[in-house]
């Protein structure tokens, strides 16, 4: 079933929260799954096979591209008032789950990247710059994202390809970029660009350059680079000689190159984990395929019990995962402010979680994780895409550093003395304020999700007794040990040495934005969970997501979830009633049967 | 021990009630870089950018942080990429300070 069920639309309009723009958002990813059809069907033309083969070819699924031509993708990355369809960040990973659970080559080379790209135009960009960008995006084009340099990674700020400013206002461009997705066949790059010799954040601008509008002979191509994941993506380089371009191609002011990275950094880094969650629900879906068909030692893998602790532990790292994810999307509207570290921080966590999730999931598909091919081969190309869609614009080491210079302050002056952070933060289907990228703060002045923390387990055990039930006493224990590992953290962070806001920092620094990060989660998931209504109203009325509303709203996904996060911590760890892992297991063999995501939505499949 | 945030205070300024001028800024933003660098004050030149001792960005946008702790001064976070070294920032903070009724607040009534 691939669409709200009957009879749902009055009780949401009723309730007056945004229910009107949920049903919008259901419909979309319905028709997308729709569209698409099911991945595990081998006739279907759209189908994982069809998928792995053009992933073996090294090409993008051109009929896959024409299904997403034919949707429209390109409006999910372009404003509304700009005739598209974007208007929640969180929304946006939602909707590209349904394209990176199939292949993320498709979800970054025909999508993402363009949002990438279009990001700075919509943050600095002029009325007439917004226009052609929401124009040539929504007539099915393509704009590529023009940072990367081999020799600097990300440390863009040495980048040496230059926009030298002439007499007429305009620009010469002089240089090349490498491994850019897209470059051959998008109309538009957006460049980042040495605009001044000083050193410094205030020598870097950033050009929209259209290519029809470049004189011949100017510009050549590099070959293209051959890569182990996401290998249908068309990553190349270009190079420009004494090229000029037009003054109006400056998005936002000359020098303020740095200043507008870091702002749209913000909005992509926390977007991009949300999107490869739908990569992380292949692999597991996968494993749990072959764990219920796969008959060893006369009986099915899903019967030894470590296959089963894999399994519900890989899910819970998923709502882990998209609590986080949830979190950081909805900061951006909500928490300006302090988005500036949370974006860092999915960045940074989300990846890794899916990474060892994924080795784990590899250990229960056995000798068929090596299988490229057929049934499962899936799973190795989620392997192979996921280190890709991760390094992408950010690095975990860029992450790492946008955290740990913020650390002391924050440590100093907003853990255990701000305010936290608002319940709509967490709303999982919530309405949100306007996308205004202008209002992201380069520094992060707050932290309401670390503070949500200070006093949770009296908060718990006060206002939530009914609802934890027998997890009570263990997820008290648990949001105590959350709450010393920060205060923990507050100390060694306030006396950190000035040497470890650099990119000198010590490992020890790197350490702290680890267990950062890992705070960071559990008071998501903490979140997430204080705000699960009850499935059923007061005056009878019926929520349209009963199911996953008990799912979400009962103690055990939390207490498990808690659990992991404390023993990455090395926190003490409290003992769980003895039926956590069966509950957990019957809602990942239910969501596998029923075709419904591995996610804080539990959206409808097509299979 | 658990660290009690610190509000903004002003250090002794040299002198006592001497106003705090380009050379005690600059004298603290070398101590500062220094500790950021991991050298020696005395290798750190007034005019040589920041970014030229490799501190990084985002490392460059704390400054601004310290600043506020320290002098009550509330600028911007960009405020070490506009003055991007030693001898310019501490122009900037001087007039900031002097703009701010600086001298008032350096025999100890500054608040927070």
């Amino acid at each position: 079933m691939l669409t709200p069920a009957e009879g749902t639309e009055s009780t949401w309009q009723a309730t007056g929260d945004g229910a009107e723009e949920e049903l919008r958002i259901q419909h979309r990813i319905a028709d997308l799954e729709r569209r698409f059809g099911d991945p595990y069907d081998p006739d279907n033309p759209l189908g994982i096979t069809a998928l792995l083969d053009a992933d073996e070819r090294g090409e993008l699924l051109a009929e896959a591209e024409d299904v997403l031509a034919g949707f429209q993708l390109n409006a999910e990355f372009v404003p509304r008032e700009w005739g598209g369809r974007l208007e929640r960040v969180d929304t946006m990973g939602r909707v590209l789950r349904a394209v990176f659970r199939r292949d993320a080559s498709l979800g970054l080379g025909y999508g993402a990247t363009s949002f990438l790209a279009a990001i700075a135009v919509w943050a600095a960009g002029t009325g007439e710059q917004r226009r052609r960008v929401a124009e040539l995006l929504l007539g099915g084009g393509r704009l590529a994202i023009a940072y990367h340099e081999l020799a600097h990674g990300n440390d863009f700020v040495r980048n040496e390809f230059r926009a030298t400013p002439t007499a007429d206002g305009g620009f010469l461009l002089d240089g090349v970029k490498q491994v850019i997705n897209n470059v051959v066949r998008a109309e538009a790059l957006v460049l980042f660009s040495r605009t001044d010799d000083a050193a410094g954040s205030r020598s870097h601008s950033v050009l929209l350059v259209e290519k029809d509008r470049l004189p011949e002979g100017r510009l050549r191509y590099l070959p293209r680079y051959a890569t182990v994941g996401v290998r249908g993506c068309q990553n190349a380089g270009i190079e420009f000689t004494g090229c000029p371009v037009p003054g109006d191609a400056l998005v936002g002011e000359l020098g303020d190159g740095v200043e507008l990275a870091l702002r749209s950094f913000q909005i992509t880094r926390s977007v991009v984990p949300s999107m490869i969650l739908g990569g992380g629900d292949t692999a597991l879906r996968t494993a749990v395929s072959f764990a219920l068909n796969r008959q060893l030692y006369q009986r099915s893998v899903l019967e030894i019990p470590h296959a089963r602790a894999t399994l519900v532990g890989a899910f819970t790292d998923l709502l882990i995962c998209d609590c986080l994810a949830l979190a950081a999307t909805r900061a951006v509207h909500l928490l300006p402010a302090e988005t500036s570290v949370y974006a860092a921080a999915v960045k940074y966590l989300l990846p890794k979680l899916l990474t060892e999730t994924t080795y784990d999931l590899s250990v229960v598909l056995g000798a068929n994780f090596y299988v490229r091919g057929g049934e499962y081969g899936a799973f190795q190309k989620h392997v192979r895409d996921l280190p890709m869609i991760s390094l992408g614009h950010a690095g975990t080491a860029a992450c790492q550093a946008t955290i740990i210079p913020q650390l002391p302050r924050l440590a100093r002056t907003a853990w255990f003395t701000g305010p936290p952070a608002p319940d709509g933060l967490f709303r999982i289907r919530g309405p949100l304020p306007p996308l205004d990228p202008a209002r992201l703060e380069l520094v992060a002045t707050a932290d309401g999700l670390a503070c949500s923390l200070a006093g949770a387990a009296d908060e718990l055990a006060d206002a939530y007794g009914e609802r934890t039930g027998g997890y009570g006493e263990a997820l008290a224990a648990l949001a105590g040990e959350l709450e010393a590992e920060l205060r923990g953290l507050q100390e060694e962070c306030a006396a950190m040495p000035a040497k470890d806001r650099t990119v000198l920092a010590s490992p020890r620094a790197y350490a702290g934005a680890d267990r950062y990060a890992l705070l960071l989660a559990a008071a998501a998931c903490l979140g997430v969970w204080r705000n699960q209504r009850p499935a059923r109203g007061p005056d009878g009325e019926q929520d349209p997501h009963a199911a996953s509303t008990d799912f979400l709203a009962s103690p055990v996904w939390l207490t498990v979830a808690l659990t992991r996060i404390a023993k990455r911590l090395g926190r003490p760890l409290p003992k769980l009633p003895a039926d956590w892992e069966e509950h957990l297991l019957d809602e990942v063999l239910s969501r596998y049967h029923e075709a419904r995501s591995y996610d804080l939505y539990d959206t409808p499949l097509a299979g | 021990m658990v660290p009690q945030p610190i509000g903004a205070h002003v250090p002794e300024p040299p002198g006592r009630r001497a106003p705090l001028g380009e050379r005690e800024f600059a004298r603290w933003l070398t101590g500062r870089l220094a500790e950021f660098l991991g050298r020696s004050a005395e290798d750190i030149d007034p005019r040589t950018p920041f970014a030229e001792y490799g501190l990084d960005s985002v490392a460059a946008l704390s400054l601004y942080g310290d600043i506020e702790d320290e002098f009550a001064l509330y600028l911007e976070p960009t405020v070490a990429w506009d003055h991007p070294t030693v001898e310019a920032l501490a122009r900037c903070l001087a007039d900031e300070y002097a703009r701010s009724g600086g001298p008032a607040r350096a025999d100890g009534s500054a608040e927070v």
